[in-house]
């Protein structure tokens, strides 16, 4: 009889909220987790909101404390600067290679004072503040990031290019600096994988008709985000590229539904939220949203709807659109119904569709799971389960899945677990 | 014994000690005779700094200890281990934030310093207070109690007994399957709603972990996370079942907005004005008729049924509103259908492909408002308002309404049996929405499927698998549990049985007893949240490790 080994460890790839969750589900069974995530930080998307919709709850402040019982968890490994690179074998017995890429700083011996940023002398565009503000060559991606510790960006840190520079390492007193990491291969044996790599958005320079890229003052979602964001370039106030504080902005939904094909479930309630965060900082600012079909799902979006109508907005439904500069201020022009009309803001901000992230099928490559028309992990049937996939032992959650909101993304990473931990019993 | 204290002030590398003159707080907190010894160390959370701080405590024969560093949110617990590693009560120690409170607020070294001192001499005036507090450990049942057999309580029971829990599932009705045993087929796939269930329900039946009562409702359960006490009735009889269980997932479902309470659409009064279930009934059947027995050629489907009333978007009307159309066209297929809708809301990456699949030829969207519904010959007539307000109207001969997702009649009943909250709506109330939308604010009761909010199947199920996950991993075999140790107290002598502690729990922590006339707190299901003390008149209710005395001295030096 041939003999096989069985593992009971658990591969978990992205440290977002999904991959977090099911993380700390897993420990809890006394699973060991090895969670590999991409960045150098862990919160996933979520981090870069300041507040989340409907309640408006602070969203670092509901995050935090999961990411201090995750960093501080013994069952769980934590490889940042990771990603998966193979994977062999079937349910019970996976084989994982994971490249994992050298931090240059020490995460035991740095405590995050930050003071290796100053002295640092490259200066480059900060891509999680969407380029509107500069990091150094050695950086967090924002205040408050966790693990509360830098990395050396090596493709522009001097010392990495043939110069001599040790300024940071000069800086550090706790010598957490260390030139003389060496980039790993690791290898793995886990009994399954749970995929939760999360979402990203629709460009909207693929739309020219927005002015996206073009036109100043026209912004994406995620670059409004980190507008308002305390944490984040502007520490949260809100003004025009020329420094005036805006009077008068336009939402706009629904960019690149028609392109991707699906209706992305939580941007009608993303762009309130918006709406909201103008008001809350600007309350005389005149907003237009300009919407297709309101699409506010579930038992307690309603009512932030109503307490949005109350502050005055313009709801507007249009057809077709268009952005354009007309000397000081922007137009928008619309079709409503045939009828043809435009308005005159100082700002506009785009809400793109939610799509998969642009290696998400390179990685349900390596994991041997399909995916669907739109490039989202494919489920095995929804019908049966949506975390289960066609290889058995690989489990998806979160918008890796298919767009969805925080509330079911940790619903999907909870039942990952509750099927690991049912399918192989109780060891 | 003798108290003595040891304050250990943490330099945090430059952190502090560049903000913060060490050596003067350290002068100023050495006076008082129960301070043992008052030193400064470069980093207390490294590996040396934690080996230092057991050494000291040990060779000085500490009681107490106090430690001057950062955050308690990064390293309160660090410190809880050295405390137990050393040997002393983890209880027994303060921790005074002077990084992010201090030395990181201002750019002033006096202010810094004097604020330190004080926030120090707190943390030595409290800490005098302290008493130990002891760990409990409890024996957990690892079995588990479903409450409705409808998809979300099947595949819930199927996966707990996979790995191996007794599972006691009680449906209310005399069947198994719920809500989706009306359906012919589900969307977006079409395929027939019975291969859902019927499968689950052979395995469930035949499965020796779980133990089925049909007919069936709990009378009683009492209890906590992993020691419920249930009690089962089978209707028309008087005898109970008894049981005991670790965790309950209450998965009861939903029912539909009652068309009556909105007039205007007919429904009750008009012939061939039928609800969203009456149709998926007489589809079903095989056959959709008049009540003449004709065959419809003009159907109306009104989407958004009281949804001003209920005040929420149901989800997923106007994907079971485009199902309809579909199976008007595969029995009837030169019918035409007429959508009466608001908005489309068809959320998710599979809705809009079986929206685009459903538009067709006979099938017209009328985006309206004000839709009423009245008699015109032997016919309806819809009278609505179009989207530039204009009065407009449309014959049909059949009209179907899709009402909103609601909780069922006995929800409120369940809530306070499980004692779990509702939310302004009815549905059961999450502990979290975001973070833990499947728990409740009892422990180790979990709320999945419709009766949580609207959902469709995919979602249903997903909870269903959730809540496994969750009681899999929480409630093990052979493990125990450990509750809370800061938890309330309600002193028996001062307690004069007001009631009000009971009113602001949200836990149900807090019983009556009827004999002493006072009440009791149950330790193990106190979560330490301090409403009753803030509620509490007389000085009764207090909350371990802050008590009125600790906080009282504490807020003596430091003010």
């Amino acid at each position: 009889m041939e003999e096989k080994e069985i593992h009971s460890d658990v591969l978990v790839i992205g440290a977002g909220l999904a991959g977090i969750e099911a993380s700390l589900l897993l420990s809890s069974s006394d699973r060991k987790v090895h969670l590999v995530e991409k960045t150098s930080y862990t919160g996933g998307t979520v981090i870069k909101f300041e507040e989340v919709f409907s309640n408006m709850e602070c969203s670092t402040c509901m995050v935090s404390p999961r990411q201090q019982e995750l960093l501080q968890d013994k069952n769980i490994n934590l490889l940042t600067l990771s990603e998966v690179e193979e994977v062999k074998g079937s349910l019970g017995n996976f084989t994982v290679k994971i490249n994992k890429k050298a931090r240059y700083v020490d995460l035991q011996n740095c405590i995050g004072c930050n003071a290796c940023f100053e002295p640092c002398p490259v200066s480059l565009k900060n891509e999680f503040e969407e380029g509107l503000s500069e990091r150094k060559a050695i950086y967090t991606p924002c205040a408050g990031a966790l693990p509360n510790v830098p990395m050396i960006d090596t493709e522009h840190c001097l010392r990495f290019n043939g110069k001599e520079c040790t300024a940071c390492q000069e800086a550090c007193m706790f010598e957490a600096i260390d030139f003389n990491q060496k980039d790993e291969q690791l290898k793995l044996n886990v009994e399954a994988i749970i995929a939760a790599t999360g979402f990203t958005l629709f460009d909207s320079k693929q739309i020219p008709k927005y002015g996206y890229g073009k036109i100043d003052d026209v912004y994406s979602a995620f670059e409004f985000e980190r507008l308002y964001a305390s944490n984040g370039p502007t520490e949260g106030k809100l003004r025009l590229k020329n420094g005036k504080t805006p009077k008068s902005a336009a939402i706009i939904h629904c960019v690149g539904r028609d392109q991707k094909g699906y209706c992305s479930s939580v941007c009608c309630l993303y762009s309130l939220k918006f709406n909201h965060y103008l008001k809350s900082k600007i309350p005389e600012m005149e907003i237009d949203e300009f919407y297709t079909d309101l699409c506010i799902p579930g038992k307690s979006h309603q009512k932030f709807y109503e307490k949005m109508k109350e502050t005055g907005t313009n709801l507007i439904r249009f057809q077709d659109i268009n952005v354009d500069k007309q000397g000081e201020g922007i137009t928008v022009t619309y079709t409503n119904g045939g009828k043809k009309s435009s308005r005159t803001v100082d700002m506009v901000i785009l809400s793109p569709a939610i799509e998969p992230r642009a290696d998400s099928s390179k990685l349900a490559k390596i994991l041997g799971i399909s995916h669907d028309d739109y490039g989202f992990f494919k489920e095995e049937d929804p019908d049966v389960s949506s975390v289960t996939t066609s290889k058995p032992g690989v489990f998806i959650a979160g918008c890796a899945q298919g767009p969805k909101n925080i509330q079911d993304s940790v619903s999907q990473a909870s039942a990952a677990v509750g099927k690991i931990l049912s399918q192989s019993g109780d060891k | 014994m003798e108290r003595k204290i040891g304050v250990y002030i943490c330099e945090c590398g430059p952190n502090i000690s560049e903000k913060i003159d060490i050596d003067k707080v350290i002068d100023a907190v050495s006076l008082p005779e129960d301070v043992a010894v008052v030193k400064r160390y470069k980093l207390l959370c490294s590996v040396d700094g934690k080996k230092f701080l057991e050494d000291e405590i040990k060779k000085q024969g500490l009681t107490h200890l106090v430690i001057a560093a950062c955050s308690p949110k990064q390293h309160e617990k660090t410190f809880m281990e050295v405390c137990e590693n050393a040997g002393i009560n983890p209880y027994l120690y303060q921790l005074a934030n002077i990084r992010e409170q201090c030395a990181w607020v201002t750019d002033d070294k006096d202010e810094a310093t004097k604020k330190a001192i004080r926030l120090v001499k707190a943390a030595i005036r409290r800490v005098r207070y302290h008493f130990p507090l002891e760990k409990k450990e409890i024996a957990c049942n690892p079995d588990v109690l479903v409450i409705g057999g409808g998809v979300a309580g099947l595949e819930a029971s199927l996966q707990l007994a996979s790995s191996d829990r007794r599972v006691y599932l009680v449906e209310k009705t005399s069947s198994l399957g719920g809500m989706v045993d009306n359906f012919e087929k589900t969307f977006p796939n079409m395929q027939p709603g019975s291969n859902l269930i019927k499968q689950k329900i052979l395995d469930v039946n035949k499965n020796e972990n779980i133990k089925v009562f049909t007919d069936s409702i709990v009378e009683e359960l009492l209890g906590f996370f992993g020691s419920f006490e249930v009690k089962v009735k089978a209707k028309e009889q008087d005898a109970f079942v008894e049981f005991d269980v670790g965790a309950v997932v209450l998965a009861t479902g939903s029912s539909f907005f009652d068309p009556k309470q909105t007039p205007q659409y007919g429904y009750g009064t008009l012939d061939n004005v039928f609800t969203a279930i009456e149709f998926e009934k007489m589809n079903k059947s095989g056959k959709i008729s008049l009540k003449n027995g004709k065959t419809p050629k003009n159907v109306a489907i009104v989407h958004c049924v009281g949804r001003n009333e209920k005040g929420y978007c149901s989800q997923i009307c106007c994907m079971y509103s485009l199902k309809f159309a579909r199976y008007l066209k595969e029995k009837i297929p030169d019918v035409n259908v007429f959508h009466f809708y608001s908005d489309m809301c068809i959320p998710g990456k599979s809705q809009q492909k079986f929206y685009d699949q459903t538009k067709g030829k006979h099938i017209n969207f009328i985006r309206s408002s004000n839709i009423e519904v009245t008699k015109k010959g032997d016919n309806v007539q819809i009278n609505y308002s179009d989207e530039d307000g204009k009065a407009n109207n449309l014959p049909a001969n059949m009209v179907i309404l899709s009402p909103a997702i609601t909780p069922t009649s006995d929800s409120s009943q369940l809530a306070e049996l499980a004692g779990i909250s509702q939310d302004d709506s009815g549905f059961f109330a999450e502990e979290h929405e975001k973070l833990n939308p499947i728990s409740t604010s009892t422990e180790g009761i979990y709320i999945v499927g419709s009766a949580q909010g609207p959902k469709d199947i995919p979602d249903t199920l997903i909870q269903a698998e959730a809540a496994t996950g969750k009681i899999l991993s929480s409630l093990v075999p052979g493990r125990k549990i450990e509750p809370e140790v800061k938890v309330s107290h309600i002193s028996e002598s001062f307690c004069i049985g007001c009631k009000n502690c009971m009113s602001v729990c949200s836990y149900g922590t807090i019983t009556f007893d009827e004999e002493k006339k006072v009440c009791v707190v149950n330790e193990v299901i106190c979560r330490g949240c301090g409403n009753c003390v803030a509620a509490c008149p007389s000085g009764a209710a207090t909350l371990k490790h802050f008590t009125f005395k600790q906080l009282y001295q504490e807020i003596l030096e430091a003010v």
